[in-house]
């Protein structure tokens, strides 16, 4: 059992402590700074949150995605074929993101968050996972004015996302992640994730996990097991109801077990957490499993996502002994 | 007929975000703060009269975020932190840490204040009970709609007070409504309580969402009035519309806030049109899409300039 995070960490601290991209980016905006000095904060901003998970007692960290606008803009500006619209909500959060449009072919050009993967593992001692976005995620959240055809665009995502994985793989990337929360909004389209997956995974010898957030999978279950991934992430927040779907046939895969509740500053207990890993050592092993927020943590003040990370690590703690795992 | 207003918020000037970061530092008193804010808000009354605005605002000034405000004056609310909207933009997140309660009047001064100011109506207006609800962390109340209720019966309160004070519009702003399709019952619930027995006419404003999936139920929200983002989404909602009449006035968000671009004035005319013909005239009012608080103030005159010019020239062509 190990512990592990979803993907972006808050990017700015509270006072005292100063908002340094924050700041930087409006310096940026009014001309006072250029593109490289803006590059160098995000760089500093990038070690200090990998130092802030390492710190907590995370094992498996990100680099907190904190180039990341948003989980969508960010690998569609590096795609050949999307422009950038209007704001638009994303799931039904209090957040917003730029809504890519599909103009033309889609094509991977070079990579794109490559250079941010070999960075994080030089300022890190603890493994870094790359995250992207699903192909079938980042269809459903783009306006697609081209391919006019659900199927061909999210393939076409797979194929220049297959080509960033190889790329992430090539620079030695221990784990990829592949975050697909719109599954969970058309659980019929199951068989094209499967397919798209497929055309990521496929080549790959680095270890893949694939996560599903915000809900439960409800009438997707034991079928997701044939996704062809090495471990497969669920909220058990949003989707309490995940404990009761996976007794349905045995997990036959590594699971993320994401019990951490990343949308409420709600501290979870470690009495909570202990019972909570109880629960799935019934149905999982815990050598199969890697405890997280059931997302991201930017939903969160900073602050309060590392508190919930310490306490995270102190419940997993404490299960290994109780459990002796 | 095509009466012309505004969202709610107006770009603070430097000298207010100024006077906010050395009021937070301790560097200047409330009183002092409150000085400037009223010298700003006196400046955007004259800025929509100038500009020939119908139907004013007191521009939120004094308001560091739209739900923020309200938590700060209310028992059981707390501030939890920065968390990012969108962009570069972030706010201070409220939690709710026990049963919320309304400690007096919020935004009566303001509204009397501004009114006091103008011989055009100013709208008196607050975040509504779902937004609240939506916007804020809670770890009091065992579900949503308990805490949507009991904001509600609080926020009746200020809606009672505002018209007391003579406001002959009051609009409550619920830009959360359309996040989730399958609670649009209970945004209902909660307007219902807070307009009840109100002779002012209501307005709620909703922003950013797929309206597919509410539309035509919010139609069933108990005011007079609903403003709708819609330049921002090419006019997309109009379709809608065109199926299922719109039944109540519209609030027609002709200009994206958004967008540093300053629209055309052929292209407001054109979505006024395209609204027109499936609404009537006497039943639209003409606003930009939401707040203007993310536009530098010359953007956002220059941009409301083009709006009230377009819909002047629709006027006369209507007449």
């Amino acid at each position: 059992m190990i512990t592990t995070v979803i993907g972006n960490y808050p990017k700015i601290p509270n006072r005292p402590r100063p908002a340094k991209l924050r700041n930087a980016i409006t310096r940026f905006d009014s001309g006072e700074i250029t593109l490289k000095d803006l590059k160098g904060v995000e760089d500093e901003v990038t070690l200090e949150v990998i130092e802030e998970q390492i710190d907590a007692g995370v094992e498996l960290i990100t680099d907190g995605m904190i180039r990341w606008e948003d989980g969508q803009t960010y690998l569609a500006r590096g795609i050949q074929g999307f422009s950038i619209n209007g704001l638009i909500r994303y799931f039904d959060t209090n957040t917003y993101y730029r809504q890519p449009v599909v103009e033309g072919d889609l094509e991977w050009v070079g990579p794109i968050t490559a250079r941010d993967y070999e960075f994080a593992q030089k300022g890190s001692k603890s493994p870094v996972k790359a995250v992207l976005t699903g192909p079938y995620t980042l269809a459903l959240l783009s306006k697609d004015e081209h391919y006019r055809d659900r199927k061909r665009l999210v393939m076409a995502l797979a194929k220049s996302l297959s080509k960033e994985a190889k790329a992430l793989e090539e620079r030695g990337v221990p784990w990829i992640q592949i975050d697909e929360p719109a599954l969970l909004l058309n659980k019929e389209d199951f068989p094209l994730v499967l397919e798209a997956i497929g055309e990521i995974t496929q080549d790959l010898q680095v270890k893949s996990a694939l996560f599903l957030y915000y809900d439960d999978i409800e009438g997707l279950y034991p079928q997701i097991l044939q996704l062809p991934v090495d471990l497969i992430g669920l909220d058990f927040v949003m989707g309490e109801k995940n404990f009761e779907i996976l007794r349905k046939a045995p997990f036959t895969k590594s699971l993320g077990f994401g019990i951490i509740d990343a949308r409420n500053t709600k501290r979870e207990t470690v009495e909570e957490i202990v019972e909570k890993i109880g629960k799935i050592r019934e149905i999982v092993p815990l050598d199969r499993i890697h405890v997280s927020p059931n997302c991201g943590l930017e939903f969160l003040p900073r602050e309060v996502a590392y508190e919930k990370l310490v306490l995270m690590v102190k419940g997993v703690n404490k299960a290994k002994e109780v459990y002796h795992a | 007929m095509l009466e012309t207003t505004t969202i709610g918020s107006f770009p603070k000037p430097d000298y207010i975000k100024k006077a906010r970061g050395q009021f937070a530092r301790g560097e200047i008193s409330r009183e002092a703060l409150k000085e400037l804010e009223k010298k700003a808000t006196e400046e955007v009354i004259r800025t929509q009269e100038k500009l020939g605005l119908d139907i004013l605002v007191d521009g939120e000034i004094y308001r560091g975020d739209m739900t923020t405000y309200f938590a700060e004056l209310m028992e059981g609310l707390e501030i939890s932190g920065l968390v990012r909207s969108y962009g570069n933009r972030y706010y201070r997140k409220p939690v709710v840490s026990g049963p919320v309660k309304r400690r007096g009047p919020m935004t009566v001064d303001w509204f009397l204040y501004a009114q006091g100011l103008t011989k055009k109506p100013v709208k008196g207006m607050f975040t509504g009970p779902y937004t609240m609800t939506d916007w804020s962390f809670n770890e009091h109340y065992p579900t949503r709609r308990d805490l949507v209720l009991d904001f509600a019966h609080q926020l009746h309160e200020e809606a009672l007070d505002l018209e007391k004070a003579g406001a002959q519009y009051i609009q409550i702003d619920e830009p959360a409504i359309s996040t989730r399709p399958d609670e649009i019952d209970l945004a209902i619930e909660g307007l219902q309580i807070v307009t009840e027995g109100l002779r002012a006419k209501t307005i709620t404003h909703i922003c950013y969402g797929d309206f597919e999936k509410v539309y035509p139920r919010i139609l069933d929200l108990p005011v007079d009035q609903i403003a709708l983002e819609m330049s921002n989404s090419g006019y997309d909602l109009l379709r809608l519309i065109e199926k299922h009449p719109f039944t109540k006035e519209l609030g027609l968000g002709a200009l994206d806030v958004h967008s540093h671009v300053i629209e055309t004035k052929e292209k407001v005319k054109e979505g006024i049109k395209q609204a027109l013909e499936v609404i009537p005239p006497e039943r639209i009012v003409v606003n930009p899409d939401c707040g203007l608080k993310t536009r530098t103030p010359e953007e956002a005159i220059e941009k409301l300039k083009v709006m009230v010019e377009a819909v002047g020239e629709v006027r006369a062509e209507l007449n």
